[in-house]
């Protein structure tokens, strides 16, 4: 019998306040022969884990049961002291007794200490019956794909080439550059829209590790972090090729405001798009601009903010005050975005300018004026609530970018999720640019519309997340996880018992459950380790018990259900 | 909270044990993402609640079987929460989903076979904040404590919980 050490934390008498410690400590110890248990005023204080270690190894531990904070979930470096002294991830178990037990029973002392020695019990019977997930490990193929040749894939490609890592570059147009083909300059320094992927365009012809591969599409990916086998059509027909990691900066798609502000009924009324394919041709001939702000953005269909909209049609109205003799620019907004330094600051010089803003209030939008075409904008405006004429002979509309419309296709090959509006989401805020399968991870305007200059930035991001995984040599299904918590463990099919009746494969949210064939025409499940997440959902499919989660099978809860109002 | 007072606590609860009425048992399933840190939260807060409900962190409502459920049922437990993320908003894709229409169908079968889908509470989006935890717990209690016990705690007979290798 394994020996088993229950630490008991007082913290500083905040869980010792409410709960009575010492009397738990004196029927634990009655109760369970084979256990030592300690007492001590505070884990996370008095120790940096060197104490902990000694103790455990003086103790010969094989299994620790922790009661403390519900803070605590493994992350403390301390926690390295159990692996130091020979405690696997299934022989340690916490307890909540701070925040669950002592602080929301204060007012019930004999009920909470009742309550906290059923806990521990618990946590003990639970230990008991914890098995360990075999681990299984794979060679990492050092080659990276990008899915999107725009500002971020294409600074993602250059920076891990840069790092000697082979790329292969896909997009669906026929030449790099994404949406910044369809722009004439960038604000805020108002240069060339090329000059900022120019770089890494050159980068991408001359470096060999850089394979581009216009109008393609991937149209199957299978495997996991380290060996995604991806397979791509492009003009050629299709190809197939191994690769580590997938970067996915797709980019955002344009919504056009049809039947809003009269869109489409008159020529004039344009969106910022059309008016930068006209600075690419030449000057345009009119001189008095109107620029409508949140054009289909912050509405209940649509309620973000698209956030470069506003800089924008500073940029533009600008370009109209200064390249256009006696250009006239006026901007229609609800509130101008320019968060940080170098926005605000160019929007204070937009003022200086010359440029007008007028504030309108989301309920009284500004009409469009005239007969054949675009005479004048009717406005009430916010501050004094009075109606004004101006006159135009273009408006602008800024529309917001939207989920790419191949978003939903990439979700069902990929299994990385999206969020409400339809753009990939990240697997959570301490995880930037991480989606919620490992290896797979998301850059630029795929993931929120965000200006070019972001984009690149975080395609390098994505690009080292990508490198610290692909300089791996090998990486084992349960290192994947980020700390020793995170991934508990992963599906587990005992292949006598598996009927090969298909629930766990329907039901997996990675598709990590595949059925395969045994000698005489039997299938049985197989649980894709690397894909895994743990998330449990075979388990409670499975009809006869066959799927477990060693860390969490089902005698872990029958136990915990006996234990928890035992005493 | 005075230490000293609260010294007796042990065996002041075991006399309140056998001789106040009943309280409803509870047994509650929270996800760690959501659940769990409601809970969490509800502590840092100092919200106050009955004792008479136990956690059991799992990684995602979609570890919860069915069979679970009976199980505490069967051992003597009024009533089963599940507590996890809200629809749309589960780390593990659309498993929370699956989950709720799975123990919608565990709901049915309770109520058919007599015992009642009341004792089964699903609460996805509501659990991950503090109030929210606090209040699914209290109202849950609340209506637990209005049904018929589920009788005698048989939680440690082991006759309920045969080992399967042995």
């Amino acid at each position: 019998m394994a020996h088993t050490v229950i630490l008991l934390c007082r913290c500083f008498g905040e869980i010792d306040g409410v709960v009575d410690l010492d009397g738990i400590a004196g029927r634990l110890r009655e109760e369970n022969q084979d256990t030592s248990v300690y007492l001590l005023d505070s884990l996370c204080q008095e120790d940096d884990g060197h104490k902990l270690e000694m103790l455990l190894r003086e103790e010969k531990a094989r299994k620790v049961v922790a009661a403390l904070c519900a803070g605590d979930r493994g992350r403390h470096p301390r926690w390295n002291a159990l692996r130091n002294a020979g405690v696997g991830p299934s022989g340690y178990a916490t307890v909540d007794l701070r925040e669950g037990c002592a602080w929301v029973h204060r007012n019930d002392p004999a009920g909470a200490t009742e309550k906290a020695l059923d806990l521990v019990s618990m946590a003990l019977a639970a230990l008991a019956e914890k098995e360990t997930s075999r681990d299984v490990s794979t060679a990492v193929h050092p080659r990276c794909a990008i899915l999107g040749a725009g500002p971020a894939g294409l600074a993602a490609a250059a920076a891990l080439a840069g790092q000697g890592i082979p790329v292969h570059l896909i997009d669906r147009a026929d030449r790099p550059g994404g949406m910044l083909n369809l722009i004439s300059k960038i604000y805020p320094e108002d240069d060339d829209a090329k000059s900022r992927i120019d770089p890494f365009v050159r980068e991408m012809e001359a470096n060999e590790r850089i394979t581009f591969h216009p109008r393609s599409r991937v149209t199957a990916v299978t495997g996991f972090a380290g060996n995604f086998k991806i397979t791509a059509e492009g003009p050629d027909g299709p190809f197939r090729f191994r690769a580590g990691a997938v970067i996915i900066a797709t980019g955002a798609g344009i919504f056009l405001p049809r039947g809003l502000y009269r869109y489409g009924e008159f020529k004039e009324v344009i969106t910022q798009i059309e008016l930068e394919r006209q600075w690419i041709k030449g000057t345009p001939e009119k001189k008095r601009f109107a620029f409508i702000q949140c054009v289909g953005a912050r509405c209940p269909e649509r309620p973000y903010c698209s956030t470069i909209c506003c800089p924008s049609s500073l940029k533009n109205a600008m370009r109209v005050v200064a390249e256009i003799p006696g250009g006239e620019a006026t901007v229609f907004h609800r509130d101008i975005m320019t968060p940080g330094s170098v926005l605000e600051e160019y929007y204070r010089r937009s003022m200086e300018k010359g440029v007008r803003f007028v504030r309108f209030r989301e309920d009284s939008p500004p009409e469009i004026l005239g007969e054949k075409s675009v005479e004048a904008v009717r406005v009430r405006d916010a501050g004094s609530g009075k109606e004004h004429v101006f006159p135009a002979e273009t408006v602008v509309l800024s529309t917001p970018l939207v989920p790419n419309r191949d978003n939903g296709a990439l979700y069902a090959l990929f299994r990385v999720g999206l969020d409400s509006h339809g753009f990939f989401s990240e697997t959570y805020p301490l995880h930037p640019l991480e989606t919620r399968l490992d290896g797979i991870f998301i850059a630029g305007s795929a993931r929120w519309p965000v200006s070019s200059e972001k984009a690149v930035e975080q395609g390098q991001g994505a690009a080292m997340k990508a490198l610290a995984l692909l300089r791996r040599d090998r990486i084992s299904a349960l290192s994947l996880s980020r700390t020793p918590e995170e991934k508990p463990g992963h599906g587990t099919v005992a292949e006598n018992a598996c009927t090969g009746c298909g629930n766990c494969v329907a039901v997996c949210p990675f598709e990590a459950c595949a059925l395969q064939e045994r000698d005489g025409g039997r299938f049985v499940s197989r649980v894709n380790k690397m894909r895994c997440k743990a998330c449990g959902s075979c388990v409670s499919v499975c009809p006869n018990g066959t799927m477990q989660i060693p860390e969490h099978n089902y005698r872990v809860t029958a136990a915990m259900i006996r234990r928890s109002f035992s005493s | 909270m005075d230490a000293e007072k609260n010294k007796q606590g042990l065996k002041a609860g075991e006399e309140k044990g056998k001789a106040g009425a009943p309280s409803p048992k509870i047994l509650v399933f929270a996800c760690r993402w959501c659940g769990g840190i409601g809970a969490g939260r509800a502590g840092w807060k100092r919200l106050d609640l009955p004792v008479s409900f136990r956690v059991i962190p799992v990684e995602c409502a979609a570890l919860v079987e069915p069979d679970a459920i009976f199980r505490a049922l069967a051992s003597g437990i009024d009533g089963v929460a599940v507590l996890g993320c809200h629809i749309g908003g589960c780390r593990y894709n659309e498993a929370n989903h699956a989950a709720l229409k799975r123990l919608e169908l565990v709901k049915v079968l309770l109520d058919t076979v007599g015992i009642g889908g009341r004792r089964l509470l699903l609460a996805f989006g509501t659990a991950h904040e503090d109030h929210q935890f606090a209040e699914v717990i209290r109202n849950f209690l609340e209506s637990i404590g209005k049904e018929p016990s589920m009788g005698p705690w048989l939680g440690a007979g082991e006759t309920i919980f045969p080992r399967r290798e042995e």
